[in-house]
C-alpha cells in the first residue's frame, strides 16, 4: 500500500498537473536533444567503425599519375605498412538514356579476380561482376537511385573518349564514398555525379594503363605511426606523379562524417544545458509556490513528529516525478527525432545499414543531469521550508513587502497607470522568476535564429558561387590537358554565347612548415566567367605574377598578403616556384588557389594548354548543345549550373525543413511552457488579489490586463535578448561548421529576426490566453473569506 | 452635525421606494444529500441612507445575503431588485457594471493590493469610477492622510481596514456592504473603523449594511435584522443610533 505521504504527493501533483507538465515538457526538449545527439553520434561512430572494419577501409591514400604495378611491393615493404591495395581511378562521362544532360563521375577498378584487399564494396542489389566479365559495371547506389537505375539496365559511358555501353550488374556502396560528391562540392549531387566500378582489365585497356596503377590505399601495421609512412610514400611516388598521400582524417568522405559528429557534439552539450536551466528554475517556481501554500501542512507534519529529512524528501519527490516524466518524454522525443534525422542522413551519407542506435549512456546522462538540475533548483527552498519551526509555520506568511519599483524611483511615477505599477512591482519583487521567464523566452527566440540563418547562408553560398564567382552556364572538363586550340572547337558548338578557357592543376602549397594539397585554378584577365572576389565583394584582377588563395587557406597556412608561398606542382614536370600571395579570395566551398591563365602555364612549363572551358549558353539551345557535345570525345566532365543548383536546392530544402521544424517545435514548447508557468503561478499566488479587484468592480479584461502587462514587459525584455543570444549562438555553431570543405557565411536577415519575434509572440500570446481563461473561474466569494 | 441636512433621512426613507427590494429569496448550494439551504425565503426592503446591521450566528446565511446584494452571486429562486435593476437575472457583465458603479465593499481581511500604496489602492478605483472623490479626500475621511504613501505591509490592521473603507467610499457608492469589518481587529481599532463607516454613512448617505455576529454593534444601527437558518428572524429599529465610541465588547 502506498504510504499516506505519497498519496498526498499524487493528489497534490494532480492539482498541479498543468504546471508540472510544462516543466517536464521543457525539460524533455533539452533531454530529447541530448539523447538524440548522443545517440546519433553513437550510431554514426559505431556504424562507421563497423563498416570500416568489415570492408577493410584503408588508412592512408594517395593518387598518382601512373606507376608500374610492381611498385606495389615496394610500398608493401615500407616499415609500418600492413596491407596495400593499388587500383585505377579515372574520370568518366555518361550518356543516360532519355536524359540529354550528361552525368560524370569516377571509374574505379576492381581486381579481375577476387575481392580487393582494401576498400571492399558492399553489394546492395544485383550481383558482383563475374570473373573475367566484360561490358558490365557496378554502380554506386546513390547515383543509381537518383537516376532510377537498377541492375539489368544499361549505361553508355565515354571512357577515355570511347563510347561504350555497360550493363549494370549490381548496385554497391563503398567505405570510400560514404559521402559521395564531386570533389570539393559542398553537397552531394547524385543526379549528375556517380562512382562506377569496372574490372581492372577493362579500365586499364581503355586508358592505356595496363600494368600500372594511379591510386593506392594502405593500412598500417598495429602500432605503426602514420606520418613516417606518408612521408615515405610521398618520396616513393614522387617520380610517378604522386599527388601527396594523406591519412583518414583528411579523407574527404571521412571528414564529412566527422564534421557532422562535431556539430552533434555541440548540440548535445549547449542546448540541453540551456533547456535544463530553464526547467530547473520552473521547477523551483512551482515548488516554492507549493511550499508556501502548504506551510501549515508542513507545520502539522512536523508537529506530529515527521523529521525535516522526511519532509525534504517528500517535496523533492515532486521534483523527481517531473524529472521522471521529462526523461521519459525526452527519451521518446529523442528516439523520434533521431529516427527522422537518420532518414535525413541517408540523403548525405551512404552506409550499408545506418539505423538509429539508442545510446544507453545518453539516457543515464539525461537522468542524472535532469535530477541534478532540479535538485539544485529546489533543494534550497525545500530545506528552508522544512526547517521552519512548526509554531512559526502555523502562522500565515507575513504580507508581501513591496516598494516602489526602480523605474518609479527614478521619478516617472506619474506616467505609470496603476495596472502598470502592480505589474512592475511584482516583477521586481521576484527578480529570479522574472529572470528565468525572460531567459526561457529568450532561448525560444534565439532557437529560431539558427535554422533561418543556415538557410540564408546556404542561399548566399549558392548565389555567390553561381551568380558572382562562376557566372558561366556550363563547365567542361577535358580528359587530359590539351592544346588551347580545342577551345575554338568548343566555342563553335551550337548555342554557345561565350567561351573562356580554363587551366587547373593539382598543387601543394607550403608556407612555414604548413602545407595543403589543393586545386590551382586559372583566371582570365578581363574574363566574364570565373572570378575571384574579395571580402568586400570586389573582383580581384589576377596579376601577371603571384597567387590568390582562399581566405580560409591563408588562415590555415598562417600566411598573409605579401608573404611568399612555395607552390609545388603535382603534375607534369612537377615544378616548384616561390610566388607572392597577392590577395585572398572569399569562397565558401573547398580551398583553392587562383592564378592568371598564362602565369599557370608559365609555372607548369607545358606551353599553351587548357584542361577545360567555361561556357555561356543560350538555354533555348541547350539540348542541341549537349547533343553536339557528345560528339567531342575529349570532354570528360560536364557540369550544368542550373541542374546543380536545382539539385542543391532539393537536398538542402529537405534537410533544412526537418531541422527547422525541430527547432520550431522546441521554441514553441519553451515559449508556451515558460509563459504558461509564469502566468499560472501569478494567477495562483494572486487569486485573492485579482478576485478582490473583480469584486470591487473591475472587469475581467481589466484584471487580465494586469497579468498581461507583466507578461508583455517580460517579453519586451526577452525578445531583444533572445535575438542577441540567437545571433551569438548561431555564430558560434556556424564557426564550428566552418571547415576547409565548406564555410557558411553568417547572413542575418530581417526575415529571420521577424520570424523569431512573431513566432515567439504568437506562442506566448496563445499560452497567456490559455491561462487567462482561468480568470473566469476566479471564486469571487472566496476572496471575501479569510486568506488561505 | 445636523441630521436634517443629510439627504436621506431614515424616517422619510420607509415611505420612499426602497433601494433593495427582496422577495422570497432562496439560495441552495449543492444537490441531494449535500444540499445546503443558505437562504430559505428572505423578504426585505432596504432604504436609501439607512444603517443596517445584519446580526446572526455564523452559518445563518447573512454572508450569502450580502453576496446577493453585492452582485457577487445570483439566487436560486426569488427576486432581488436594486432600484430598477433586476439582479436576479443580470448577466456577468451587468453585475460587474453594477458593482463598479454602485457598491462599495469592505471585507474582514481588508483585501488590499499589496503592491500598491494606500493612495494607489484608492486611486485604482477612482480611475474607473464615474464621479469619484479624490483618493486624498477619501483617505482624509478615514483619517489616514499621514500614511497615504505606505504599502499595506507597512500599515497596522486597523489602518489597512481604513484604507479599504477609503477605497470603498471613493466612488461615492449608493450602497456600502461590510462583512465583519472589525472581525480581525481589537476593540480600540475596531471602534476607529466603525466610526469611519458611520461617518461615511452619515456624510455620503450611502445605504450601509454591516454583517456581524457581535450583538453590541446593533446599537449603532437604524435597523437591526436578526438572521437565523437562512431566514429573517426579527427586525428591530433603534430610535437613536449609538455613537461607535460608546460601544464596548
Amino acid at each position: 500500500m502506498l504510504p499516506h505521504l505519497d498519496r498526498k504527493l499524487l493528489r497534490d501533483l494532480r492539482r498541479l498537473k498543468g504546471q508540472a507538465a510544462a516543466v517536464s515538457v521543457v525539460m524533455a526538449c533539452g533531454l530529447a536533444m541530448l539523447i538524440m545527439a548522443r545517440s546519433l553520434i553513437h550510431s554514426l561512430e559505431s556504424t562507421r567503425a563497423e563498416y570500416y572494419q568489415t570492408n577493410h577501409f584503408a588508412e592512408v591514400f594517395d593518387a598518382l599519375k601512373r606507376a608500374p604495378n610492381y611498385l606495389g611491393d615496394t610500398i608493401r615493404n615500407i616499415p609500418g605498412v600492413a596491407t596495400v591495395q593499388t587500383d585505377l581511378s579515372v574520370p568518366v562521362t555518361l550518356d543516360l538514356p532519355g536524359i540529354t544532360e550528361p552525368a560524370s563521375g569516377l571509374v574505379r577498378s576492381l581486381p579481375d579476380f577476387g575481392e580487393p584487399e582494401l576498400n571492399r564494396l558492399f553489394l546492395r542489389s544485383g550481383r558482383w561482376l563475374p570473373p573475367g566479365s566484360r561490358g558490365e559495371m557496378l554502380v554506386s547506389e546513390a547515383f543509381a537511385k537518383a537516376n532510377h537505375l537498377s541492375p539489368g539496365n544499361t549505361l553508355t559511358a565515354l571512357l577515355n573518349g570511347r563510347r561504350q555501353t555497360f550493363r549494370i550488374s549490381g548496385l554497391v556502396l563503398s567505405p570510400e564514398y560514404i559521402f559521395e560528391s564531386r570533389p570539393g562540392a559542398a553537397l552531394p549531387d547524385n543526379r549528375t555525379f556517380g562512382i562506377f566500378w569496372l574490372p581492372y582489365k577493362e579500365v586499364a585497356t581503355a586508358w592505356d594503363l595496363y600494368g600500372a596503377f594511379n591510386h593506392v590505399a594502405l593500412t598500417l601495421a598495429p602500432g605503426a605511426n602514420e606520418q613516417p609512412v606518408i612521408a615515405e610514400l610521398d618520396r616513393l611516388l614522387r617520380p610517378y606523379g604522386g599527388f601527396g598521400a594523406f591519412g583518414r582524417k583528411d579523407h574527404p568522405s571521412h571528414i564529412r562524417v566527422t564534421d557532422e559528429i562535431r556539430v552533434l557534439t555541440i548540440l548535445s552539450i549547449g542546448f540541453p544545458a540551456v533547456f535544463l536551466s530553464v526547467a530547473a528554475f520552473m521547477t523551483n517556481a512551482v515548488l516554492t509556490r507549493l511550499l508556501s501554500l502548504q506551510r501549515e501542512q508542513i507545520a502539522i507534519l512536523k508537529a506530529f513528529g515527521f523529521t525535516n529529512r522526511q519532509i525534504v524528501v517528500h517535496y523533492l519527490k515532486f521534483a523527481f516525478v517531473m524529472v521522471a516524466a521529462g526523461v521519459l518524454l525526452g527519451l521518446l522525443g529523442g528516439i523520434l527525432l533521431g529516427h527522422q534525422l537518420v532518414v535525413m542522413y541517408e540523403l548525405f551519407f551512404r552506409f550499408p545499414d545506418l539505423y538509429f542506435r539508442l545510446d544507453p549512456v545518453a539516457v543515464a546522462i539525461a537522468l542524472t543531469v535532469g535530477l541534478a538540475a532540479v535538485t539544485l533548483g529546489v533543494l534550497g527552498s525545500v530545506r528552508k521550508a522544512a526547517q521552519l519551526p512548526p509554531a512559526e509555520a502555523m502562522r500565515p506568511e507575513p504580507p508581501a513587502n513591496f516598494r516602489p519599483a526602480l523605474i518609479e524611483r527614478i521619478g516617472i511615477t506619474r506616467l505609470l497607470s496603476h495596472s502598470f505599477r502592480i505589474a512592475v512591482r511584482n516583477l521586481e519583487r521576484r527578480p529570479m522568476q522574472a529572470f528565468f521567464t525572460v531567459a526561457g523566452l529568450a532561448l525560444a527566440t534565439g532557437l529560431l535564429i539558427l535554422p533561418n540563418t543556415f538557410k540564408a547562408g546556404i542561399r548566399e553560398v549558392l548565389e555567390f558561387q553561381w551568380d558572382v564567382v562562376q557566372r558561366q552556364d556550363v563547365n567542361l572538363g577535358l580528359v587530359e590537358p590539351s592544346s588551347a586550340r580545342i577551345a575554338n572547337e568548343l566555342a563553335q558548338l551550337p548555342g554557345v554565347t561565350s567561351m573562356e578557357p580554363v587551366r587547373s592543376a593539382a598543387v601543394r602549397i607550403h608556407f612555414q612548415g604548413r602545407s595543403r594539397q589543393i586545386g590551382l585554378r586559372s583566371l582570365l584577365p578581363g574574363g566574364q566567367h570565373s572570378r575571384a572576389v574579395d571580402a568586400a565583394g570586389r573582383e580581384i584582377v589576377p596579376p601577371e605574377h603571384g597567387v590568390i588563395v582562399s581566405a580560409k587557406l591563408a588562415q590555415v597556412l598562417g600566411a598573409k598578403v605579401g608573404d611568399t608561398l612555395i607552390m609545388e606542382s603535382l603534375e607534369g614536370r612537377r615544378r616548384v616556384a616561390h610566388v607572392p600571395l597577392v590577395a585572398t579570395a572569399e569562397d565558401f566551398t573547398g580551398i583553392a588557389a587562383y592564378m592568371d591563365l598564362h602565369a599557370i602555364n608559365h609555372f607548369l612549363g607545358e606551353g599553351d594548354v587548357i584542361t577545360g572551358a567555361s561556357i555561356g549558353l543560350d538555354m533555348s539551345r541547350r539540348a542541341e548543345f549537349l547533343a553536339a557535345l557528345k560528339e567531342i570525345p575529349r570532354v570528360s566532365t560536364v557540369a550544368i549550373k542550373e541542374t546543380m543548383r536545382q539539385s542543391f536546392r532539393e537536398t538542402t530544402a529537405k534537410s533544412m525543413d526537418l531541422i527547422q521544424s525541430i527547432y520550431l517545435t522546441f521554441a514553441i514548447i519553451v515559449a508556451f511552457g515558460v509563459i504558461y508557468n509564469n502566468a499560472r503561478i501569478s494567477l495562483a499566488e494572486r487569486a485573492r488579489e485579482l478576485a478582490t479587484l473583480r469584486v470591487i468592480g473591475m472587469t475581467r479584461r481589466e484584471v487580465g490586463a494586469i497579468l498581461v502587462v507583466e507578461l508583455v514587459i517580460l517579453a519586451l525584455l526577452a525578445v531583444p535578448l533572445g535575438l542577441l543570444l540567437g545571433t551569438g549562438l548561431t555564430a558560434a555553431i556556424v564557426s564550428t561548421v566552418n571547415t576547409e570543405t565548406i564555410r557558411l557565411p553568417l547572413v542575418f536577415t530581417t526575415y529571420t529576426y521577424s520570424f523569431a519575434v512573431v513566432t515567439v509572440g504568437i506562442a506566448s500570446t496563445l499560452s497567456a490566453f490559455f491561462v487567462l481563461r482561468k480568470l473566469n473561474q476566479l471564486d469571487l466569494i472566496a476572496a471575501l473569506k479569510a486568506p488561505e | 452635525m445636523n441630521h436634517a441636512a443629510t439627504p436621506n433621512q431614515p424616517a422619510d426613507a420607509a415611505a420612499a421606494s426602497p433601494v433593495f427590494h427582496v422577495r422570497g429569496l432562496t439560495k441552495v448550494y449543492g444537490e441531494g444529500t449535500a444540499e445546503v439551504r443558505a437562504l430559505a425565503g428572505v423578504d426585505l426592503d432596504l432604504h436609501a441612507g439607512e444603517f443596517i446591521v445584519l446580526l446572526g450566528p455564523s452559518g445563518s446565511g447573512k454572508t450569502t445575503l450580502l453576496n446577493q446584494l453585492g452582485g457577487l452571486d445570483i439566487p436560486t429562486s426569488g427576486e432581488i431588485r436594486y432600484r430598477d435593476t433586476d439582479l436576479t437575472h443580470a448577466n456577468e457583465e451587468q453585475l460587474t457594471r453594477y458593482r463598479r458603479d454602485t457598491v462599495g465593499f469592505i471585507f474582514q481581511f481588508y483585501n488590499l493590493i499589496p503592491s500598491l500604496t494606500a493612495r494607489e489602492n484608492v486611486g485604482l478605483i477612482t480611475e474607473i469610477a464615474q464621479d469619484p472623490l479624490s483618493p486624498e479626500v477619501a483617505l482624509e475621511m478615514v483619517g489616514l492622510t499621514p500614511r497615504m504613501d505606505h504599502f499595506p505591509a507597512q500599515l497596522s490592521g486597523g489602518e489597512q481596514q481604513r484604507v479599504a473603507i477609503a477605497r470603498a467610499i471613493a466612488k461615492r457608492p449608493a450602497v456600502l456592504l461590510c462583512d465583519e469589518p472589525t472581525g480581525a481587529l481589537d476593540v480600540r481599532t475596531g471602534i476607529v473603523v466603525l466610526e469611519a463607516i458611520e461617518r461615511v454613512n452619515r456624510e455620503l448617505g450611502a445605504l450601509t449594511v454591516v454583517i456581524t455576529h457581535n450583538a453590541v454593534m446593533a446599537d449603532m444601527a437604524d435597523r437591526v435584522i436578526h438572521f437565523s437558518d437562512g431566514r429573517v428572524l426579527q427586525e428591530t429599529r433603534n430610535a437613536v443610533r449609538a455613537a461607535p465610541a460608546t460601544l464596548r465588547w
